[in-house]
């Protein structure tokens, strides 16, 4: 995946003149996962002219390989780009410069450009390199303009009248997207469980030895209006919790072991979609060791850069070995980053969204098969951060009372244990029968979580620190 | 006028045969119908102006006879004293009283055991005081509504005890006999507290009799078609004296067919259809409310085929919506209700549905389907307090801690989700209840109108009052009742007044459609009511509910109102203008807001 995407055509001269401006406006973007690192140079390394260069507004794809001061290795993004030659007011916060007689901006922001997008979509378009595809057997709804959602992190996304969404990739990765190879196979078993796809536009980025491999640029789903997230839903019952302090989890208002429950629920049927659509395999001996290995090298990883880890590494390393107690592992496709953030409560039940994987982790890993045990242990860590989230952010340089913390336990053992519940209704096993599997890979999270707390979000550190020692303790 | 079968002759008197064994004919004896009073015999009230769909903007009003006010010092409430009440209840601004059942009973059900359809129970007075009530309500342009069971009479109705006597005689077919208690084994036992069986072992006739409620009230044999009419006849009695519609108790069950559950059936439905073609014909502008407690998408069949706006009954009650309310407020979250306001299919054009918060009934779990079920108790199960207050009778009031905010909130979204609102009498002063009192009593103790002996509810001896008046130090009548809330304009009461006044001055509350707006906080539940009258006038209303006790913000996505304006309804104060942004608002714990949204020229 190095190398440019063939020769600069079309536009790709007026693009190049915005490049030195890009150093300062891609640090601003919030898609930008780079941030902290000084960005050194940008290069345009694959473009593709969607409508005449000189068209109103005019609309190219472009891939940029971003360089680093540190001299790291480099980071790649697309970027969908607007341009005409008088910009209203409405869009001037998208304005990334200017070139010649044009004003060039993030083309999402431009309800003319998401509307001719989608119904580029709808009518099974090409254009060079780049495919609009319609999902068969759907009828995506032609609506439009769409409108920019505010507030996201890693991609962009325009949403088409609460009907659909269009969901941009920022980082340019070689292959099929896990998240729409996962909806299209979820569809293909008529799943409840995540929104119906509707779309995708798919492109293409050289593969540096004169080929060229597929890429996802974007994926067209069904929009859950009317949703919330199980973070902020979760967050809501604990503060009725904390807010109450002298009773228990079971006996307030705002108990969220229901939705707990029916969160176990779908997690199964999506395991058991994703089994039926893509095959299960059972890890041998070998294959067993190689899951310790990998959890072990991070270990170490983790270890170097964090005390608390370095002192108990013996002790996690033992739990860690555990994933090897079973006889074989059931592996097959899984979510990969499943936490109570990915996952949208909507009147009809539950959904779970974003299904490509942990993003710092190379694409080979994100779509290896693994154990579902993994992203069972992903959501029970969820539901500790949630319990522990508050105190979290008690007041700087004090602890939060012990009855408050023994609270927060209560709740994250109650709804731990609801979810599993839920679970093993649909699954038909229960997850905490693998024990040793399942700590291991509860242990391996919350090692992760310690690191990347320290390193990001020092006073978020105790959630998982705390849960390191209760998982030591427990064996 | 309209005379059935029972009005045709004079001759046998209600003579009671209870114990008897049936004692056969002479050939002297002749078989004579009973005799029922005509509406002939009666003056009629005024009649309000027919107005089609009334009943869509309407707020009602559910008020007890018998606890409302006591005119002749009998301690039990009557006709007369709820006549002299009217100016009150115009003044607080409701459209239509339901009465549950004053007719003639033995009161072993709460007068839903109806002995004399075409009788004022005693204590409540006469059907000449009825028809003064009426006119008295309509002279001050409230209409009425009263409960009739179709379904089953008392054991003590002449036509049982006719039925029983005589095999034979115009009556032998009134009801559903059978010589053996076998048949339709699939039609579940309602009330399994207390009976064991749908079918009753008469002595007197030597036969079962059916019934799908108490073996106090035998089913009637709506098969037979002497029933049919006695029945529309009944309705048009009342009618005729100028009632403005009935609430048709337990409608589901008119028929029996093998192999089925008894609930339902199409034979149910057409006679339906047939009495509304009756009031269509006879009586326009008088309306049908269906008391079926199924599940929203059963409930829908009530309304009859949508092709026409609907041809069976003109409203019915939802009745998983209420539990919803409070359960979305207990779990601080929107989606027990955005849930079942989901799965609640789109009604004909002429429907409307019936909401309310409590009523004189308990809320049981059995009306709805077992995937509800299983859910409700999926949730309550775990809270014992919710759990409690699920099934027993308990007003509003007590049931939120006598929190005013929470009093507040549950109005606003009674006064403002889709359906006509149905408030509990004295839940508009904030009543409390009596525990103490045995069964459904609780919440029919008398209404609180001052601090005086009695509450003002009547001047007897105290030791003679039907139900004794609340007293304790928080809801005692000293401390909540009418006059001292009309004297404080800060009143729950002055606050009830003033909201239902805000609803019936935009049509959107009554006849909109409703469209929620979602929004990343769960735990508030924002919808859009948007009415467009014949000229092509836009009324839309925003409604905001904070679902928890702590403040919470909420950024909702209004861009197809951009550049309309937001005026808050209870002061009309401007809010700032729809951009192309989220429109930010920020709420109190369990606070709400109602805004009238409307393009920014409009605004004087």
């Amino acid at each position: 995946m190095t190398g440019p995407q063939g020769t600069p055509t079309g536009t790709a001269p007026a693009l190049e003149a915005l490049l030195p401006g890009m150093v300062d406006w891609l640090p601003t973007q919030r898609w930008f996962a780079a941030k902290g690192r000084d960005v050194a140079g940008v290069r345009l390394v694959g473009h593709q002219d969607v409508t005449a260069p000189d068209a109103e507004p005019a609309v190219a794809h472009a891939v940029i390989a971003v360089e680093f001061a540190d001299g790291g290795p480099e980071d790649w993004f697309q970027l969908l780009l607007g341009s005409r030659t008088r910009v209203s007011g409405d869009l001037e916060y998208a304005v990334i410069g200017t070139s010649g007689d044009r004003t060039v901006y993030d083309g999402l922001a431009d309800g003319e450009i998401s509307r001719l997008l989608l119904s580029m979509i709808v009518s099974d378009t090409s254009v060079g390199s780049l495919r609009f595809v319609p999902e068969p057997g759907t009828e995506p709804p032609i609506v439009g303009p769409g409108r920019p959602l505010l507030g996201e992190q890693s991609n962009s996304s325009v949403i088409y009248g609460e009907r659909a969404i269009l969901k941009l990739f920022r980082r340019a990765t070689a292959g099929l997207n896990p998240d729409l190879e996962l909806h299209r196979a979820l569809g293909s078993q008529h799943s409840r469980e995540v929104a119906p796809l509707l779309g995708a536009i798919e492109g293409e980025l050289s593969d540096g030895a004169g080929g060229t491999v597929p890429m996802t640029v974007a994926m067209l789903q069904d929009y859950a209006s009317n949703s919330a997230d199980g973070w902020s839903m979760a967050l809501t019952s604990v503060r009725d919790l904390l807010a109450e302090g002298d009773l228990r989890p079971d006996e307030v208002g705002g108990d969220f072991a229901g939705e707990a429950t029916r969160l176990g629920r779908t997690v199964a049927a999506v395991h058991t979609e994703l089994a039926r659509a893509l095959g299960t395999a059972l890890l041998d001996a070998d294959g067993v060791a190689a899951v310790a290995d990998w959890m072990l090298a991070r270990l170490d990883h983790a270890a170097e850069a964090v005390p608390e880890v370095a002192e108990r590494r013996a002790a996690i390393a033992e739990v860690l070995r555990g994933v090897t107690s079973a006889d074989g592992l059931l592996v097959h496709r899984i979510h990969g980053d499943l936490h109570l953030g990915q996952e949208l409560r909507t009147p009809r039940g539950w959904l779970v969204i974003d299904f490509e994987g942990e993003p710092s982790r190379p694409l080979t890993d994100r779509v290896r098969p693994d154990s579902p045990l993994r992203d069972v242990a992903a959501m029970l860590r969820s539901f500790d951060y949630a319990a522990f989230h508050q105190l979290a952010e008690w007041e700087t340089g004090s602890e939060a009372p012990g009855y408050l913390q023994r609270r927060a336990q209560e709740w994250a053992d109650r709804n731990r244990s609801a979810f599993c519940d839920g679970y093993t209704e649909i699954a038909g096993h229960d997850p905490r029968a693998d024990l040793a599997v399942l700590r291991a890979y509860e242990l391996d999270k919350a090692v992760y979580e310690v690191l990347y707390e320290t390193r990001n979000r020092p006073n978020w550190l105790p959630i998982p620190l705390r849960s390191m020692e209760r998982l030591l303790r427990s064996v | 006028m309209n005379e059935g079968i029972g009005a045709v002759r004079t001759g046998a008197t209600d003579t009671s045969t209870t114990g008897n064994a049936p004692a056969p004919r002479g050939p002297e004896e002749t078989v004579e119908p009973l005799v029922e009073p005509s509406s002939d015999d009666f003056r009629s009230a005024r009649q309000l102006p027919v107005e089609e769909g009334w009943y869509k903007r309407a707020v009602f009003y559910e008020v007890l006879v018998r606890a409302f006010a006591d005119s002749n010092r009998d301690g039990f409430g009557d006709l007369r004293g709820l006549t002299d009440k009217l100016d009150y209840l115009a003044w607080l601004g409701v459209d239509c009283l339901w009465l549950p059942p004053f007719y003639d009973s033995p009161l072993r059900d709460g007068g839903y055991d109806i002995r004399d359809y075409r009788k004022v129970l005693g204590e409540f007075g006469t059907v000449e005081d009825f028809v003064e009530f009426l006119d008295q309500a309509h002279a001050r342009g409230i209409r009425v509504i009263t409960d009739l069971v179709m379904n089953h009479t008392s054991d003590s109705h002449h036509w049982f005890q006719e039925s029983r006597r005589d095999p034979e005689g115009p009556y032998g077919d009134f009801y559903v006999w059978s010589d053996d208690d076998t048949r339709w084994s699939e039609a579940r036992v309602i009330f399994v507290d207390t009976e064991s069986s749908n079918w009753t072992y008469d002595t007197v006739r030597g036969q079962f009799y059916w019934h799908r409620f108490f073996s106090h009230q035998p089913d009637l044999n709506f098969d037979n078609p002497a029933v049919c009419e006695a029945m529309i006849d009944a309705l048009r009695f009342w009618l005729d004296l100028g009632i403005d519609g009935f609430r048709l108790d337990a409608v589901p069950y008119l028929f029996e067919r093998d192999g089925t559950n008894g609930e339902n059936l199409p034979e149910t439905h057409a006679f339906l259809r047939r009495v509304r073609k009756v009031v269509e014909d006879e009586y326009p502008g008088r309306v049908l409310l269906a008391e079926a407690n199924q599940w929203p998408a059963d409930v829908v069949e009530y309304f009859g085929d949508a092709e026409v706006g609907g041809d069976e009954c003109h409203m019915a009650f939802h009745f998983p919506l209420m539990p919803r309310i409070f359960m979305a407020v207990r779990r601080e979250s929107r989606f027990p209700i955005s849930e079942i306001l989901a799965q609640t299919p789109e009604i004909p054009e002429n429907a409307q549905w019936g909401i309310f918060l409590r009523n004189h009934d308990e809320l049981t779990l059995e009306m709805v389907t077992d995937d509800e079920r299983d859910y409700m108790y999926a949730e309550y199960a775990k809270d014992p307090r919710m759990k409690a207050n699920i099934g027993i009778r308990r007003r509003l009031a007590p049931l939120l801690d006598n929190d005013r905010n929470q009093l507040e909130l549950f109005t606003a979204l009674l006064l403002s989700l889709p359906g006509s609102p149905v408030i509990y009498y004295g839940d508009e002063i904030g009543m409390g209840d009596n525990i103490w009192l045995g069964d459904r009593d609780g919440v029919r103790s008398p209404m609180q109108w001052t601090p005086d002996r009695n509450a003002g509810f009547s001047t007897c001896d105290p030791g003679r009052l039907n139900l004794p008046v609340v007293m304790d130090p928080v809801y005692g009548y000293q401390a909540v009742n009418v006059e001292a809330q009309s004297n404080s304009t800060a009143s729950l009461l002055h606050w009830n007044r003033r909201m239902i006044e805000i609803r019936k001055q935009h049509p959107a509350f009554g006849l909109g459609d409703f469209h929620e707006l979602g929004g990343s906080n769960s735990s508030v539940l924002a919808y859009v009511r948007e009415f467009v009258d014949e000229e092509g006038t836009r009324d839309v209303v925003l409604c905001v509910n904070n679902m928890s006790r702590f403040p919470q913000p909420v950024e909702l996505d209004l861009i197809a109102w951009k550049d309309w304006t937001p005026t808050e309804l209870t002061g009309g104060v401007p809010f700032p203008a729809i951009g192309e942004l989220p429109y930010l608002l920020t709420l109190p714990g369990h606070g709400f807001y109602w805004f009238s949204i409307h393009p920014a020229q409009e605004r004087g």
